[in-house]
Protein backbone atom coordinates (compact mmCIF):
# COMPACT_ATOMS: atom_id res chain seq x y z
CA UNK A 1 0.00 0.00 0.00
CA UNK A 2 0.90 3.47 -0.92
CA UNK A 3 2.06 6.01 1.75
CA UNK A 4 -0.58 8.46 2.32
CA UNK A 5 0.10 12.02 0.48
CA UNK A 6 -0.55 14.40 3.05
CA UNK A 7 1.01 16.84 1.25
CA UNK A 8 -1.23 17.01 -1.94
CA UNK A 9 -3.96 16.99 0.51
CA UNK A 10 -2.59 20.23 1.99
CA UNK A 11 -2.03 21.64 -1.12
CA UNK A 12 -5.58 20.84 -2.08
CA UNK A 13 -7.33 21.81 0.56
CA UNK A 14 -6.94 26.17 -0.32
CA UNK A 15 -8.18 25.15 -3.63
CA UNK A 16 -11.12 22.87 -2.53
CA UNK A 17 -11.93 25.67 -0.35
CA UNK A 18 -12.61 27.84 -3.08
CA UNK A 19 -14.44 25.05 -4.83
CA UNK A 20 -16.69 24.61 -1.64
CA UNK A 21 -17.33 28.64 -1.71
CA UNK A 22 -18.79 28.09 -5.62
CA UNK A 23 -20.90 24.70 -4.07
CA UNK A 24 -22.43 26.91 -1.22
CA UNK A 25 -23.18 29.87 -3.63
CA UNK A 26 -24.91 27.26 -6.05
CA UNK A 27 -26.64 25.47 -3.15
CA UNK A 28 -27.96 28.35 -1.57
CA UNK A 29 -29.28 29.91 -4.44
CA UNK A 30 -30.82 26.89 -5.40
CA UNK A 31 -32.76 25.67 -1.70
CA UNK A 32 -34.12 29.32 -1.82
CA UNK A 33 -35.38 28.74 -5.83
CA UNK A 34 -36.44 25.12 -5.04
CA UNK A 35 -38.35 25.91 -1.89
CA UNK A 36 -39.43 28.89 -3.87
CA UNK A 37 -41.04 27.14 -6.55
CA UNK A 38 -41.87 23.99 -4.29
CA UNK A 39 -44.22 25.65 -2.34
CA UNK A 40 -45.79 27.72 -5.01
CA UNK A 41 -46.60 23.95 -6.75
CA UNK A 42 -47.29 22.57 -3.37
CA UNK A 43 -49.64 24.79 -2.93
CA UNK A 44 -51.43 25.24 -6.17
CA UNK A 45 -51.29 21.07 -6.39
CA UNK A 46 -53.53 21.71 -3.52
CA UNK A 47 -55.66 24.33 -4.57
CA UNK A 48 -58.42 22.52 -6.36
CA UNK A 49 -57.77 23.78 -9.93
CA UNK A 50 -57.38 21.30 -12.03
CA UNK A 51 -55.47 22.26 -15.15
CA UNK A 52 -52.84 23.70 -12.90
CA UNK A 53 -53.19 20.38 -10.68
CA UNK A 54 -52.10 18.41 -14.03
CA UNK A 55 -49.35 21.11 -14.92
CA UNK A 56 -47.89 20.23 -11.43
CA UNK A 57 -48.16 16.33 -11.97
CA UNK A 58 -46.90 16.51 -15.41
CA UNK A 59 -43.49 18.51 -13.58
CA UNK A 60 -43.18 15.73 -10.71
CA UNK A 61 -43.56 13.24 -12.87
CA UNK A 62 -41.32 14.60 -15.37
CA UNK A 63 -38.26 14.84 -12.56
CA UNK A 64 -39.24 11.91 -11.37
CA UNK A 65 -38.55 9.67 -13.94
CA UNK A 66 -35.53 11.27 -15.20
CA UNK A 67 -31.97 11.28 -13.47
CA UNK A 68 -30.74 14.38 -12.02
CA UNK A 69 -27.36 13.98 -14.52
CA UNK A 70 -29.96 13.89 -17.65
CA UNK A 71 -31.66 17.44 -16.27
CA UNK A 72 -28.07 19.14 -15.64
CA UNK A 73 -27.40 17.87 -19.37
CA UNK A 74 -31.02 18.96 -21.00
CA UNK A 75 -31.07 22.70 -19.16
CA UNK A 76 -27.30 23.21 -20.15
CA UNK A 77 -27.59 21.87 -23.95
CA UNK A 78 -31.18 22.59 -24.51
CA UNK A 79 -31.41 26.53 -23.13
CA UNK A 80 -29.20 27.45 -25.85
CA UNK A 81 -31.28 25.81 -28.65
CA UNK A 82 -34.14 28.35 -28.03
CA UNK A 83 -31.76 31.23 -27.98
CA UNK A 84 -31.73 31.45 -24.23
CA UNK A 85 -27.52 31.85 -23.30
CA UNK A 86 -27.00 31.72 -19.55
CA UNK A 87 -23.58 31.43 -17.77
CA UNK A 88 -23.12 27.27 -16.72
CA UNK A 89 -23.27 28.70 -13.12
CA UNK A 90 -26.53 30.04 -13.54
CA UNK A 91 -27.87 26.61 -15.60
CA UNK A 92 -26.44 24.69 -12.59
CA UNK A 93 -28.73 27.12 -10.32
CA UNK A 94 -31.91 26.68 -12.68
CA UNK A 95 -31.03 22.57 -12.95
CA UNK A 96 -31.00 21.98 -9.00
CA UNK A 97 -33.80 24.29 -8.66
CA UNK A 98 -35.67 22.79 -10.91
CA UNK A 99 -35.10 19.11 -9.83
CA UNK A 100 -35.39 20.10 -6.13
CA UNK A 101 -38.57 21.58 -6.38
CA UNK A 102 -40.60 19.49 -8.07
CA UNK A 103 -39.81 16.94 -5.01
CA UNK A 104 -40.33 19.76 -2.58
CA UNK A 105 -44.17 20.31 -4.07
CA UNK A 106 -44.55 16.96 -3.19
CA UNK A 107 -43.34 17.25 -0.01
CA UNK A 108 -45.64 20.09 0.82
CA UNK A 109 -48.80 18.36 -0.94
CA UNK A 110 -48.28 15.24 1.01
CA UNK A 111 -47.61 17.29 4.60
CA UNK A 112 -50.95 18.95 4.14
CA UNK A 113 -53.17 16.19 2.69
CA UNK A 114 -52.03 14.72 6.34
CA UNK A 115 -53.31 17.09 8.57
CA UNK A 116 -56.68 15.59 10.27
CA UNK A 117 -59.49 16.09 7.49
CA UNK A 118 -61.61 17.70 10.89
CA UNK A 119 -59.17 21.05 10.93
CA UNK A 120 -60.50 21.71 7.40
CA UNK A 121 -64.20 21.06 7.93
CA UNK A 122 -63.82 23.21 10.90
CA UNK A 123 -62.69 26.07 8.62
CA UNK A 124 -65.18 25.76 6.37
CA UNK A 125 -68.10 25.49 8.78
CA UNK A 126 -66.84 28.97 10.38
CA UNK A 127 -66.95 29.99 6.49
CA UNK A 128 -63.39 30.38 5.83
CA UNK A 129 -62.52 29.99 1.86
CA UNK A 130 -60.37 27.48 0.69
CA UNK A 131 -57.35 29.76 0.36
CA UNK A 132 -57.73 30.96 3.85
CA UNK A 133 -57.96 27.69 5.65
CA UNK A 134 -54.98 25.90 3.31
CA UNK A 135 -53.02 29.42 4.67
CA UNK A 136 -54.33 29.71 7.99
CA UNK A 137 -54.76 26.13 9.06
CA UNK A 138 -53.41 23.72 7.14
CA UNK A 139 -49.97 25.04 6.03
CA UNK A 140 -48.99 26.61 9.59
CA UNK A 141 -49.34 22.70 10.89
CA UNK A 142 -47.68 21.16 8.68
CA UNK A 143 -44.47 23.43 8.72
CA UNK A 144 -43.00 20.86 11.13
CA UNK A 145 -44.19 17.59 9.10
CA UNK A 146 -42.61 18.85 6.78
CA UNK A 147 -38.92 19.65 8.18
CA UNK A 148 -37.47 16.28 7.87
CA UNK A 149 -38.61 15.42 4.23
CA UNK A 150 -36.95 18.69 3.19
CA UNK A 151 -33.82 18.24 5.35
CA UNK A 152 -33.29 14.87 3.19
CA UNK A 153 -34.26 16.61 0.23
CA UNK A 154 -31.97 19.52 0.53
CA UNK A 155 -29.30 17.08 1.34
CA UNK A 156 -29.89 15.20 -1.86
CA UNK A 157 -29.81 19.01 -3.51
CA UNK A 158 -26.38 19.75 -2.16
CA UNK A 159 -25.07 16.01 -2.74
CA UNK A 160 -26.43 16.59 -5.96
CA UNK A 161 -24.97 19.51 -6.87
CA UNK A 162 -21.42 17.71 -7.23
CA UNK A 163 -23.23 16.57 -10.61
CA UNK A 164 -22.56 20.12 -11.82
CA UNK A 165 -18.72 19.61 -12.26
CA UNK A 166 -20.00 17.91 -15.65
CA UNK A 167 -21.16 21.26 -16.60
CA UNK A 168 -17.49 22.77 -16.19
CA UNK A 169 -18.41 24.67 -12.90
CA UNK A 170 -15.74 24.55 -11.18
CA UNK A 171 -17.53 23.61 -7.56
CA UNK A 172 -16.19 21.35 -4.75
CA UNK A 173 -16.22 18.03 -6.80
CA UNK A 174 -14.63 19.82 -9.87
CA UNK A 175 -12.06 21.56 -7.66
CA UNK A 176 -10.89 18.15 -6.45
CA UNK A 177 -11.19 16.66 -9.93
CA UNK A 178 -8.75 19.29 -11.25
CA UNK A 179 -6.19 18.32 -8.39
CA UNK A 180 -6.53 14.82 -8.97
CA UNK A 181 -5.17 15.87 -12.73
CA UNK A 182 -3.03 17.00 -11.88
CA UNK A 183 -1.21 15.96 -9.12
CA UNK A 184 -2.41 11.86 -10.13
CA UNK A 185 -3.59 11.34 -5.94
CA UNK A 186 -7.54 10.19 -6.61
CA UNK A 187 -7.63 8.25 -3.50
CA UNK A 188 -6.42 11.36 -1.23
CA UNK A 189 -7.94 14.17 -2.86
CA UNK A 190 -11.83 11.70 -2.73
CA UNK A 191 -11.01 11.16 0.84
CA UNK A 192 -10.81 15.17 1.38
CA UNK A 193 -13.61 15.66 -0.71
CA UNK A 194 -15.91 13.46 0.80
CA UNK A 195 -15.14 15.03 4.09
CA UNK A 196 -16.00 18.35 3.09
CA UNK A 197 -19.16 16.62 1.41
CA UNK A 198 -19.55 15.41 5.42
CA UNK A 199 -19.18 18.60 7.22
CA UNK A 200 -21.39 20.81 4.74
CA UNK A 201 -24.51 18.22 5.09
CA UNK A 202 -23.70 17.99 8.84
CA UNK A 203 -24.41 21.65 9.29
CA UNK A 204 -27.60 21.53 7.13
CA UNK A 205 -28.56 18.53 9.64
CA UNK A 206 -27.59 20.80 12.51
CA UNK A 207 -29.84 23.81 10.89
CA UNK A 208 -32.79 21.70 10.29
CA UNK A 209 -33.18 19.72 14.08
CA UNK A 210 -32.78 23.53 15.18
CA UNK A 211 -35.81 24.61 13.03
CA UNK A 212 -37.66 21.73 13.69
CA UNK A 213 -36.89 22.51 17.71
CA UNK A 214 -38.11 26.00 17.22
CA UNK A 215 -41.24 24.73 15.13
CA UNK A 216 -42.52 22.78 18.15
CA UNK B 1 -95.61 26.98 20.31
CA UNK B 2 -93.10 27.23 17.81
CA UNK B 3 -94.28 23.75 16.25
CA UNK B 4 -97.66 25.12 15.18
CA UNK B 5 -96.27 27.65 13.48
CA UNK B 6 -94.51 25.07 10.98
CA UNK B 7 -96.68 21.97 11.24
CA UNK B 8 -96.77 20.62 7.53
CA UNK B 9 -99.46 21.39 5.68
CA UNK B 10 -100.22 24.86 6.82
CA UNK B 11 -99.93 27.47 4.70
CA UNK B 12 -97.07 29.42 6.68
CA UNK B 13 -98.13 33.35 6.29
CA UNK B 14 -94.57 35.10 4.75
CA UNK B 15 -93.67 36.78 8.42
CA UNK B 16 -94.01 32.71 10.17
CA UNK B 17 -91.98 31.19 7.28
CA UNK B 18 -89.05 29.12 8.97
CA UNK B 19 -85.64 29.98 9.55
CA UNK B 20 -84.73 26.87 8.17
CA UNK B 21 -86.15 25.08 5.36
CA UNK B 22 -85.05 21.43 4.25
CA UNK B 23 -86.65 19.48 0.99
CA UNK B 24 -85.94 16.48 0.04
CA UNK B 25 -82.29 16.49 0.89
CA UNK B 26 -80.34 13.29 0.01
CA UNK B 27 -77.17 12.35 -0.14
CA UNK B 28 -76.26 8.97 -2.58
CA UNK B 29 -72.70 7.23 -1.87
CA UNK B 30 -72.21 4.41 -4.43
CA UNK B 31 -75.63 4.26 -5.20
CA UNK B 32 -76.56 3.66 -1.65
CA UNK B 33 -78.78 6.79 -0.16
CA UNK B 34 -77.21 7.72 3.54
CA UNK B 35 -79.75 10.41 3.45
CA UNK B 36 -83.15 10.00 2.04
CA UNK B 37 -85.17 12.50 0.71
CA UNK B 38 -85.05 14.20 4.42
CA UNK B 39 -87.50 17.53 4.36
CA UNK B 40 -87.91 19.01 7.42
CA UNK B 41 -88.66 22.82 8.91
CA UNK B 42 -86.99 24.52 12.11
CA UNK B 43 -88.67 27.75 13.26
CA UNK B 44 -86.34 30.65 14.78
CA UNK B 45 -85.55 29.44 18.73
CA UNK B 46 -86.25 25.83 17.98
CA UNK B 47 -84.23 23.17 19.36
CA UNK B 48 -84.18 20.50 17.24
CA UNK B 49 -82.85 16.70 18.80
CA UNK B 50 -81.79 14.27 16.13
CA UNK B 51 -81.49 11.01 17.42
CA UNK B 52 -81.60 7.13 15.88
CA UNK B 53 -79.25 4.39 15.71
CA UNK B 54 -75.77 4.91 13.98
CA UNK B 55 -75.51 5.20 10.32
CA UNK B 56 -79.36 6.30 10.12
CA UNK B 57 -77.89 9.74 8.45
CA UNK B 58 -77.84 11.91 11.41
CA UNK B 59 -74.53 13.17 10.97
CA UNK B 60 -75.05 13.31 6.82
CA UNK B 61 -78.13 15.41 7.33
CA UNK B 62 -76.46 18.00 9.69
CA UNK B 63 -73.16 17.86 6.96
CA UNK B 64 -75.25 18.75 4.42
CA UNK B 65 -77.00 21.69 5.65
CA UNK B 66 -73.81 23.52 5.62
CA UNK B 67 -72.38 21.84 2.44
CA UNK B 68 -69.35 20.43 4.40
CA UNK B 69 -70.62 17.49 2.35
CA UNK B 70 -72.21 18.18 -0.96
CA UNK B 71 -76.13 17.10 -0.86
CA UNK B 72 -76.85 15.01 -4.45
CA UNK B 73 -80.36 16.13 -4.62
CA UNK B 74 -83.04 18.47 -2.68
CA UNK B 75 -82.34 22.11 -1.11
CA UNK B 76 -81.62 23.91 2.07
CA UNK B 77 -83.04 27.25 2.38
CA UNK B 78 -81.69 28.80 5.61
CA UNK B 79 -83.48 32.55 6.29
CA UNK B 80 -84.94 32.78 2.53
CA UNK B 81 -81.24 32.39 1.43
CA UNK B 82 -80.76 29.15 -0.77
CA UNK B 83 -77.57 27.27 0.09
CA UNK B 84 -76.61 25.58 -2.83
CA UNK B 85 -76.96 28.10 -5.03
CA UNK B 86 -78.38 31.90 -6.51
CA UNK B 87 -81.64 32.27 -8.62
CA UNK B 88 -80.76 33.82 -11.80
CA UNK B 89 -83.46 34.67 -14.24
CA UNK B 90 -86.24 31.94 -12.52
CA UNK B 91 -83.05 29.38 -12.80
CA UNK B 92 -81.10 27.82 -9.43
CA UNK B 93 -77.18 28.40 -10.76
CA UNK B 94 -75.38 26.47 -8.28
CA UNK B 95 -72.51 28.57 -6.42
CA UNK B 96 -69.46 29.24 -6.64
CA UNK B 97 -67.05 28.02 -3.48
CA UNK B 98 -66.48 31.54 -2.64
CA UNK B 99 -70.13 32.46 -2.04
CA UNK B 100 -70.90 28.99 -0.16
CA UNK B 101 -68.08 30.13 2.12
CA UNK B 102 -69.89 33.06 2.79
CA UNK B 103 -73.38 31.61 3.20
CA UNK B 104 -71.75 28.77 5.57
CA UNK B 105 -71.31 31.99 8.15
CA UNK B 106 -74.86 31.55 9.19
CA UNK B 107 -74.41 28.28 9.93
CA UNK B 108 -72.54 26.90 13.14
CA UNK B 109 -70.94 23.78 13.98
CA UNK B 110 -69.55 22.13 16.46
CA UNK B 111 -68.21 18.52 15.84
CA UNK B 112 -67.59 15.04 17.92
CA UNK B 113 -64.42 15.68 17.87
CA UNK B 114 -64.19 19.42 18.28
CA UNK B 115 -61.92 20.03 15.75
CA UNK B 116 -60.47 22.82 17.68
CA UNK B 117 -57.23 24.43 15.25
CA UNK B 118 -54.51 22.45 16.74
CA UNK B 119 -51.66 25.62 16.23
CA UNK B 120 -53.76 28.22 18.01
CA UNK B 121 -55.08 29.42 21.89
CA UNK B 122 -58.42 29.23 22.75
CA UNK B 123 -58.72 32.57 22.19
CA UNK B 124 -57.40 32.53 18.84
CA UNK B 125 -59.77 29.47 17.61
CA UNK B 126 -62.26 31.85 18.88
CA UNK B 127 -61.35 35.22 17.41
CA UNK B 128 -59.83 33.81 14.05
CA UNK B 129 -63.30 33.29 12.71
CA UNK B 130 -64.39 37.05 13.06
CA UNK B 131 -61.07 38.52 12.21
CA UNK B 132 -60.58 36.30 9.14
CA UNK B 133 -63.88 35.96 7.58
CA UNK B 134 -65.64 39.01 8.76
CA UNK B 135 -62.74 41.08 8.60
CA UNK B 136 -63.04 42.36 11.80
CA UNK B 137 -59.70 44.52 12.95
CA UNK B 138 -57.88 42.53 15.65
CA UNK B 139 -58.78 44.22 18.72
CA UNK B 140 -62.58 43.60 17.63
CA UNK B 141 -62.49 40.07 17.29
CA UNK B 142 -60.27 39.20 20.58
CA UNK B 143 -63.08 41.31 22.06
CA UNK B 144 -65.62 39.24 20.94
CA UNK B 145 -63.72 35.97 21.45
CA UNK B 146 -63.01 36.98 24.79
CA UNK B 147 -66.67 37.21 25.80
CA UNK B 148 -68.17 34.21 23.76
CA UNK B 149 -65.14 32.20 26.00
CA UNK B 150 -66.25 33.73 28.90
CA UNK B 151 -69.97 32.85 28.31
CA UNK B 152 -68.86 28.78 27.79
CA UNK B 153 -67.30 29.47 31.13
CA UNK B 154 -63.56 29.16 29.89
CA UNK B 155 -62.61 33.09 30.96
CA UNK B 156 -59.15 31.83 32.97
CA UNK B 157 -58.67 29.37 30.06
CA UNK B 158 -58.12 31.54 26.93
CA UNK B 159 -54.35 31.22 26.49
CA UNK B 160 -54.09 27.88 26.51
CA UNK B 161 -53.97 25.67 22.83
CA UNK B 162 -56.20 22.65 22.46
CA UNK B 163 -53.69 20.15 23.98
CA UNK B 164 -53.34 22.26 27.32
CA UNK B 165 -57.48 21.21 27.57
CA UNK B 166 -59.75 18.82 28.98
CA UNK B 167 -62.12 17.41 26.05
CA UNK B 168 -64.90 18.95 27.38
CA UNK B 169 -63.15 22.21 27.64
CA UNK B 170 -62.26 22.07 24.12
CA UNK B 171 -65.96 21.29 23.12
CA UNK B 172 -66.99 24.54 24.62
CA UNK B 173 -63.91 26.89 22.81
CA UNK B 174 -65.36 24.76 19.81
CA UNK B 175 -68.87 26.25 20.96
CA UNK B 176 -67.49 29.68 21.34
CA UNK B 177 -65.99 29.33 17.97
CA UNK B 178 -69.29 28.77 16.97
CA UNK B 179 -70.84 31.55 18.72
CA UNK B 180 -68.37 34.00 17.58
CA UNK B 181 -70.01 34.02 13.98
CA UNK B 182 -72.94 35.01 15.45
CA UNK B 183 -74.68 32.48 12.95
CA UNK B 184 -78.59 32.10 12.90
CA UNK B 185 -78.28 27.94 13.59
CA UNK B 186 -76.17 26.11 15.36
CA UNK B 187 -75.68 22.46 14.67
CA UNK B 188 -74.14 20.00 17.15
CA UNK B 189 -72.60 16.69 15.61
CA UNK B 190 -72.53 13.79 18.47
CA UNK B 191 -71.36 16.73 20.79
CA UNK B 192 -70.50 14.92 24.20
CA UNK B 193 -69.59 11.65 21.73
CA UNK B 194 -66.23 11.74 22.64
CA UNK B 195 -66.26 13.07 26.10
CA UNK B 196 -65.20 10.89 28.80
CA UNK B 197 -68.11 10.61 30.96
CA UNK B 198 -67.43 13.08 33.64
CA UNK B 199 -66.90 15.71 31.53
CA UNK B 200 -70.67 15.41 29.35
CA UNK B 201 -72.44 17.80 31.81
CA UNK B 202 -70.26 20.65 31.46
CA UNK B 203 -70.92 20.99 27.66
CA UNK B 204 -74.75 19.76 27.74
CA UNK B 205 -75.23 22.73 30.15
CA UNK B 206 -73.75 25.46 27.88
CA UNK B 207 -76.10 23.85 25.33
CA UNK B 208 -78.73 24.04 27.96
CA UNK B 209 -77.59 27.79 28.30
CA UNK B 210 -77.67 28.64 24.82
CA UNK B 211 -81.16 27.10 24.40
CA UNK B 212 -82.58 29.41 27.18
CA UNK B 213 -80.85 32.52 25.19
CA UNK B 214 -83.39 31.53 22.14
CA UNK B 215 -80.98 30.00 20.29
CA UNK B 216 -81.87 27.66 17.10
CA UNK B 217 -80.06 24.65 17.12
CA UNK B 218 -80.24 20.72 15.73
CA UNK B 219 -78.16 18.54 17.74
CA UNK B 220 -77.38 14.62 17.01
CA UNK B 221 -77.59 13.34 20.11
CA UNK B 222 -77.23 10.07 22.35
CA UNK B 223 -78.38 11.57 25.49
CA UNK B 224 -82.09 10.87 25.40
CA UNK B 225 -82.41 12.67 29.03
CA UNK B 226 -81.16 16.13 27.40
CA UNK B 227 -82.78 15.40 24.54
CA UNK B 228 -86.20 14.85 26.22
CA UNK B 229 -85.45 17.83 28.78
CA UNK B 230 -84.07 20.75 26.48
CA UNK B 231 -85.11 19.88 23.06
CA UNK B 232 -88.47 21.30 21.53
CA UNK B 233 -88.88 18.69 19.05
CA UNK B 234 -87.35 15.17 18.05
CA UNK B 235 -86.69 13.44 15.04
CA UNK B 236 -86.42 10.25 14.35
CA UNK B 237 -84.29 8.92 11.69
CA UNK B 238 -82.91 5.10 10.66
CA UNK B 239 -82.19 4.26 7.31
CA UNK B 240 -81.23 7.73 5.93
CA UNK B 241 -85.02 8.94 6.46
CA UNK B 242 -87.07 11.21 9.23
CA UNK B 243 -89.22 8.73 10.35
CA UNK B 244 -90.79 10.50 13.14
CA UNK B 245 -90.98 14.54 13.85
CA UNK B 246 -92.87 14.88 17.02
CA UNK B 247 -92.90 17.11 19.87
CA UNK B 248 -90.26 15.67 22.59
CA UNK B 249 -92.50 15.08 25.22
CA UNK B 250 -94.56 13.42 23.32
CA UNK B 251 -91.98 11.33 21.33
CA UNK B 252 -90.58 9.50 24.36
CA UNK B 253 -93.89 9.13 26.01
CA UNK B 254 -95.93 7.84 22.75
CA UNK B 255 -93.59 7.37 19.90
CA UNK B 256 -95.78 6.43 16.83
CA UNK B 257 -93.02 4.27 14.29
CA UNK B 258 -92.52 0.82 15.85
CA UNK B 259 -88.38 1.38 14.99
CA UNK B 260 -88.71 4.24 17.15
CA UNK B 261 -90.18 2.26 19.84
CA UNK B 262 -87.69 -0.38 19.39
CA UNK B 263 -85.21 2.06 19.56
CA UNK B 264 -85.88 3.68 22.48
CA UNK B 265 -86.31 0.42 24.62
CA UNK B 266 -82.90 -0.61 23.00
CA UNK B 267 -81.35 3.22 24.26
CA UNK B 268 -83.18 1.99 27.97
CA UNK B 269 -82.21 -1.11 28.37
CA UNK B 270 -78.48 0.13 28.03
CA UNK B 271 -78.75 2.91 30.92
Amino acid sequence: MNEFDWGTVWYAIPYMLMGTWVTLEICLLSILFGTLVGVVCGLLSLSGVRPVQWLVRAYVYFVRGTPALVQVFLIYFALPQVGIYISAFWCGVIALSFNAGAFIAEIVRASVESIDAGQTEAAMAIGMTHRQSLLHILLPQSLRRMTPPLTNELITLVKGSSLLSVISITELTRSGQVIIAERFTPFEIYMVLAVFYLVLISILSRLSEYVEKRLA
Amino acid sequence: MPEAAVAPGLAAPAAAAPLLAIRRLSKIYNEVAVLDRASLDVAKGEIVMVIGPSGAGKSTLLRCLNRIEVPSEGEVVLDGVNMGGTLRDGKLVPDAAAVTARKRRDIGMVFQRFNLFAHLSALQNVAIGPRLVLGMPREEAEARARRELERVQLGAHMAKRPNQLSGGQQQRVAIARALAMQPKVILFDEPTSALDPELVGEVLEVIQGLARDGMTMLVVTHEMQFAREVGTRIIFMDGGRILEDSPAKQFFERPEQPRARDFLARVARQH
